[in-house]
């Protein structure tokens, strides 16, 4: 990995909460900071309301983060002028959550995949077709669908050709929000080994945003858990996923069962108690203190560094990792 | 000879392709709805053939037969105080009426929803002086307006057309805003926003075709009105001008007959109503067509 292509850096997004609500400040994310490099998946992990959406809509500008700068190869994506954003556009894509409302029912496929290429060059009609037609063959499709409208299709058909229209400029980054999220458990498989083939194939970066584990540690190159709007651990997949520091991550793993009883029982880690603290009052100090069992006076009265605990750069935010570490 | 085969009219829904089939098939469920569209063709047929079915001209007058009664030889719904024939009075009357209620509805339509497409789609400043403006239009009772601005204009053809337009306006802004600020929301606007796609191509090849059932509706909803004012101001003088032959004027010739000769008064007056009737029934069906929850 040579470079980073995409540096976000203290990232912070406030949204005015509804004023029946009390009104405040709903800090949906907090100083997050990041890296991707050339080629690389990143996975994004959090729960509901971690405010992981919200850094993909950050990173590709459909909102307009309150702090921080998200640097696509180079570039200030935060500060630069409309004209120059929509040209920069054509560079980093998004895939959709949902592929039935992220697809215009009113228009064929043909005209959805060729969008983007028309945006974005003076390709002639049968050029843009062409293309069109590539891409959806590459996410394999037949080319009849080109013709079909998407209420025709499947939802893991609807999905290809949302993957299809992200991919067909070949982009340098794809942020996909939750592609699996709304799938059914038997066409999840299929669209994860497709985007892993065409990663592969096709060379881009990833922001990869989804809450559920096994689905990051299947296609994931470096895993990033996020809590109540912060990363609290970031790390290679491989690290990560066989040596969870933070308590938060240590949970989150345990709650996922494993298929050995024994194993299962043999397995440590921290169990949380209640719900997540509010986004609009967070606690003093680490974010987690509520509900963490380590916690200490000293995590209510001040908010955790990253503690460096590899060679690889595995790093998680946690005081007790930090005394656990000197202690060794 | 080639034989000709009857157009089957299944086969030829089939034929219009998916979402065709879809919409007219369930039209045809709603009897209302197939009243209410019935009707309407009736009326547009009568107005766009009137030379051909009227027995008499509109205005030919005939002294022999002043004011006779209906059903009398030659006049089926009688003759005027000039002596002119009602029902071809009648059945050319049908021209303006249409014509007024069909133009100011377009005009409402195509000058209202670009303003409330581009006013729900970037918000702001033009946004809130739009809907202020708006607002008070509505504050004021649409034939009030009409009438106002009738008067201001002064009685013609057009004159009518641009008032009852602009009395219907509102609406279609209204109905363009809320639209376009649903669907902005929607993923598929957002992925073109991410994709690049200029906000020309993201207004009028993603937001307007999907808020067409909606708009369709409004304006199948606002033709009636328009008829309704239309009849009001010529009533009132201030529309189509006599001798031209309008529902709205004959009905307030009829006016100084209505002791003696009722009929006058009672032909254009069920006209109109049931013409705007029609035209309502066809737009709640429209509704009821393109509201989600029906389906």
């Amino acid at each position: 990995m040579t470079g980073a292509l995409l540096e976000v850096e203290r990232l912070t997004m406030e949204f005015r909460a509804h004023r029946g609500t009390g009104g405040g400040r709903v800090q949906a994310v907090r100083g997050v900071s990041f890296t991707i490099g050339k080629g690389e998946i990143l996975g994004l992990v959090g729960e509901t309301g971690s405010g992981k959406t919200t850094v993909g809509k950050c990173v590709v500008r459909l909102l307009n983060p309150s702090a921080g700068t998200v640097r696509f190869d180079g570039q200030d994506i935060t500060r630069v002028p409309r004209g120059k954003l929509r040209q920069l556009r054509a560079r980093f894509q998004m895939v959709f959550q949902d592929p039935y409302s992220s697809l215009d029912p009113r228009m064929t496929v043909a005209r959805i995949v060729a969008e983007p290429v028309r945006a974005h060059t003076t390709d002639s009609a049968t050029e843009v077709r062409a293309k069109a037609a590539r891409a959806i063959e590459r996410v394999g499709l037949p080319s009849g669908v080109l013709q079909r409208l998407p209420h025709e299709l499947s939802g893991g058909q609807r999905q290809r050709v949302g993957l299809a229209r992200a991919l067909v400029l070949e982009p340098q980054l794809l942020i996909a929000d939750e592609p699996v999220s709304a799938l059914d458990v038997s066409v999840r498989a299929g669209i994860l080994n497709l985007l892993a083939d065409l990663q592969r194939s096709m060379g881009f970066s990833c922001l990869f945003i989804t809450h559920d584990l096994s689905v990051a540690e299947f296609l994931c190159d470096r895993v990033a858990v996020m809590y109540l709007g912060e990363i609290v651990e970031v790390g290679t997949r491989d690290e990560l996923f066989a040596d969870p520091r933070h308590p938060y991550t240590q949970s989150l793993l345990a709650a996922a069962p494993l298929p050995d009883p024994v194993r299962q029982r043999g397995r440590a880690g921290a169990r949380l108690a209640g719900e997540p603290a509010s986004n609009v009052t967070p606690p003093p100090g680490c974010g987690l203190n509520p509900r963490c069992p380590l916690a200490d006076d000293r995590c209510i009265a001040e908010a955790p560094a990253f503690t460096v605990v590899s060679a690889l750069g595995h790093m998680t935010r946690c005081h007790r990792v930090e005394e656990r570490q000197s202690a060794q | 000879m080639s034989l000709t085969i009857a157009p089957d009219p299944a086969a030829m829904l089939e034929a219009a392709g998916q979402s065709g089939r879809h919409w007219l098939r369930r039209l045809v469920e709603r009897p209302p709805a197939v009243i209410g569209l019935a009707g309407v063709i009736v009326v547009v047929v009568v107005a766009v053939f009137a030379p051909l079915l009227a027995p008499y001209s509109p205005v030919a007058s005939s002294f022999q037969a002043v004011l006779a009664r209906p059903f009398t030889a030659g006049h089926l719904l009688g003759t005027d105080e000039l002596g002119r024939d009602v029902l071809s009075r009648m059945i050319y009357g049908a021209q303006p009426t249409l014509e007024v209620g069909v133009l100011a509805t377009g005009l409402a339509l195509v000058v209202g929803v670009p303003i409330g497409l581009v006013s729900g789609y970037y918000r702001g400043a033009a946004d809130m002086l739009a809907m202020r403006i708006t607002d008070v239009v509505l504050a004021f009772p649409f034939l009030l307006v009409a009438i106002g601005l009738a008067a201001i204009f002064g009685p013609s053809l057009r004159n009518v057309v641009l008032a009852l337009g602009i009395a219907s306006l509102p609406g279609f802004v209204r109905i363009a805003r809320a639209e376009a600020m649903a669907l902005r929301e929607q993923d598929f606007v957002q992925a073109a926003i991410v994709t690049g796609v200029r906000d020309r191509v993201i207004l009028f090849r993603h937001l307007l075709p999907n808020m067409a059932g909606p708009i369709l509706v409004q304006a199948t909803l606002t033709i009636p009105g328009a008829i309704l004012g239309s009849a009001l101001l010529s009533y009132l003088g201030l529309g189509v001008q006599p001798p031209t032959a309008s529902w709205g004027n004959m009905l307030a010739t009829a006016q100084e007959y209505l002791f003696n000769d009722p009929w006058l008064a009672v032909f254009p007056g069920v006209a109109i109503f049931l013409a705007t009737l029609c035209f309502n029934l066809l737009g709640d069906g429209l509704r009821d067509l393109f509201d989600p929850a029906m389906r």
